[in-house]
């Protein structure tokens, strides 16, 4: 049996099909989110399918999550990506105690109990500082390409301190360090630097190892540094760290559906 | 009663009759509430024309020649007021059009609440606030006490000095000195006098409001609650006693006893909720909870069961000295320690049995805000139960996100199950 697990974020759709037997990922799709967000869905999913049954769509039960879900109308039911990406990143890590998810507008810090049950979450409000909206911006304002962001970040010296808890001042923040004549590359690490710091005062203190980063943000590798000094704890990288999430909501619409 | 409810659309809101009408006809949705009406109960019908039946009856009051006092917060004492010939109403705001206009004066970090309010008072929007003969405020948080010394260049104001040490019996009595005060300034300023007896017969008729509504929140203590958060909190008044009031209070807890809502009550989540109060308007958090799959079985706050928990000593030999004691122990975060709050959630949790609790604070309420740290070490580390802390303000703008927590703690809660 074939179930598929639909992640449609605020940057980019993801699309994981798995099988019922082992929860093996059998295929996987990734597009730009858009306007139209269930029609970009719906092609993913066909794509997705496509390469492993050629003759037609079919699967046998479809869960979305992120927080475009609600638009993906033709799913069988919505979970949150809290729920979703516990299950996506305990089924790669399997002991995980503690997951950071920093994505386009999001992030989020998990905490799972011994039971591999969710304990409790937080995640940021209104604000898109902390999120990857954030890389963007300054990458934009730093003209560096988002892609080669953590290279130039590497040689940074000191990096910059960048205090604004709001995008849109931070954004002006940069533009009075690069006035004050900083570095790109400190202000690059200055922002990677910032992002950790709201995660941490987003933890309250509570942080227990392994601690396992995923979402679009963790395939920028200075990023999972950046954490680890933060949090004074060794942070890995998940494996697929920008599929975790329409993983788990495969192996939810499996054990769900499945039984 | 209660406790800090504004009025949304004022008194004057075209849909409130029609809804009346429409609601009497058949079980239906109600546009300005969001749960279905199972079942058609006179009680619920009564209270949704609240504002109205509160208005018509402070020009009935007026044109009798007493006098409306507007309140703006559950520590003032009503009894006082009710014994002085007046008519205390509620006039905290909810609405979040008023919020804009607020801001000339005050700053936007503010909390909404204060804001609102005031903002009624510039577009003069609030007809209660327009017909009040007199305000009474306290010294409750800052961001009130300063909004206070603005609101009082338009309205004519008494604020009571509120001490903030809940536990030290030097603070009581000079709360007991700052009602007595309190008395005789309205002695004065109505030209009346305030016998024992008159605050004891107002003492006995609050008493008799707040057992009746405490009665009405007790149901949800059922496993099977037979009504919604929601509907529980339609059901109080922003003006205390209203004789129509008390019919519909006591029909309430036998009309509602047995009824069945859909989804039944067994097969939601049960929510405590704590936190900042929900002013008449304002109540979208509530909805986002239930509609999501959740059933808010018990508010501590002010539109909930914070008031309602202890009553006057209707035979005490001073009364005024029983009423302060009552007020003083209402257990804000204005209050350092507030322990008492900490206690009365313990106290709540074992009744309502709530399987996670969510609290509410409304932006910018720093005292809430920085009390929350020790409410989630008491929910989490006490009770064992899942936290959800949920800051926001009038605007709907952050209603998805808002939900998506809400649903992920419902999700966390039912796999734990």
């Amino acid at each position: 049996m074939i179930y598929a697990g639909i992640d449609s974020g605020s940057r980019t759709v993801k699309v994981v099909a798995i099988d019922s037997d082992g929860f093996e990922i059998v295929s996987s799709a990734i597009v730009d989110q858009g306007v139209r967000q269930r029609e970009i869905a719906e092609g993913l999913l066909d794509k997705c399918l496509q390469k492993i049954r050629p003759s037609g769509r079919r699967v046998d039960g479809i869960v979305a999550t992120g927080y475009g879900r609600n638009a993906i109308t033709f799913a069988d039911a919505t979970v949150t990506e809290i729920t979703c990406q516990a299950r996506g990143v305990l089924a790669f890590h399997p002991g995980v105690r503690t997951i950071i998810d920093i994505g386009g507008q999001d992030s989020k810090l998990i905490r799972i109990g011994t039971d591999g049950c969710v304990r409790d979450f937080a995640m940021n409000d209104r604000c898109a500082a902390g999120t990857g909206r954030f890389l963007e911006v300054a990458a934009r304002k730093l003209e560096v390409d988002i892609d080669n962001m953590h290279n130039i970040a590497l040689e940074a010296t000191r990096p910059s301190c960048i205090s604004s808890m709001c995008v849109v001042f931070a954004e002006t923040e940069i533009i009075g360090l690069l006035a004050a004549g900083e570095a790109a590359p400190d202000i690059l690490a200055g922002v990677q630097k910032s992002i950790a710091l709201r995660l941490v005062s987003m933890a309250g203190g509570k942080v227990e190892e392994p601690v396992v980063f995923t979402g679009g943000v963790a395939l920028m590798p200075g990023m999972t540094g950046a954490l680890s000094s933060a949090f004074g704890k060794t942070a890995i990288t998940a494996r697929m760290p920008q599929l975790t999430g329409a993983y788990g909501a495969a192996i939810v619409a499996a054990k769900d559906m499945g039984r | 009663m209660a406790s800090c409810a504004g009025t949304l659309n004022g008194p004057y809101d075209s849909n409130d009759s029609a809804t009346q009408e429409n609601m009497q006809k058949t079980c239906c949705k109600d546009p300005a509430d969001t749960s279905v009406l199972f079942q058609n109960l006179a009680p619920l019908t009564w209270f949704k024309g609240m504002v109205q039946h509160c208005y018509d009856y402070a020009i009935a009051r007026k044109a009798a020649g007493a006098k409306i006092v507007g309140i703006l917060c559950e520590y003032t004492p009503r009894e006082i007021i009710m014994a002085a010939g007046g008519v205390p109403v509620c006039l905290c705001g909810g609405s979040l059009e008023m919020i804009g206009p607020a801001e000339e004066h005050l700053p936007p970090n503010l909390c909404p609440l204060i804001k609102s309010t005031y903002g009624y008072s510039l577009k003069k929007a609030n007809p209660f606030l327009e017909m009040a003969d007199l305000l009474i405020a306290e010294t409750t948080c800052d961001g009130k006490k300063k909004m206070y010394e603005l609101l009082s260049r338009r309205h004519p104001m008494y604020v009571v000095e509120l001490p903030h040490k809940s536990q030290d019996p030097g603070a009581l009595e000079h709360w007991v000195s700052e009602l007595r005060k309190l008395k005789k300034f309205l002695e004065e300023k109505f030209d009346v006098e305030i016998s024992n007896e008159k605050l004891r017969q107002a003492i006995s008729l609050m008493n008799r409001e707040r057992r009746l509504r405490q009665g009405i929140a007790d149901l949800m203590k059922s496993d099977e609650p037979p009504m919604t958060g929601r509907e529980l909190l339609e059901m109080k008044s922003l003006i205390s006693c209203v004789p129509d009031d008390f019919i519909w209070y006591e029909s309430a807890r036998k009309d509602f006893s047995g009824r069945k809502i859909d989804p039944p009550g067994r097969s939601r989540v049960r929510i405590l909720l704590t936190g900042a109060p929900f002013p008449h308007g304002a109540e979208r958090v509530v909805d986002i909870i239930e509609k999501s799959g959740g059933i808010i079985v018990c508010q501590e706050n002010c539109t909930g069961i914070k008031p309602l928990r202890d009553d006057v000593d209707e035979n005490a030999d001073d009364p005024l000295r029983a009423i302060a004691r009552k007020y003083y122990h209402l257990p804000c975060s204005v209050m350092t320690e507030n322990n008492e709050r900490m206690e009365l959630l313990r106290g709540l949790v074992k009744e309502y049995r709530p399987q996670g609790v969510v609290e509410l604070i409304w932006q910018a309420c720093l005292t809430y805000n920085v009390e929350s740290f020790r409410i989630r070490e008491l929910v989490s580390d006490e009770l064992n139960l899942p936290y959800l802390r949920i800051e926001t303000d009038f605007s709907q703008s952050d209603s998805a996100r808002i939900a998506l927590r809400v649903q992920a703690l419902l999700e966390t809660i039912s796999n734990r199950l």
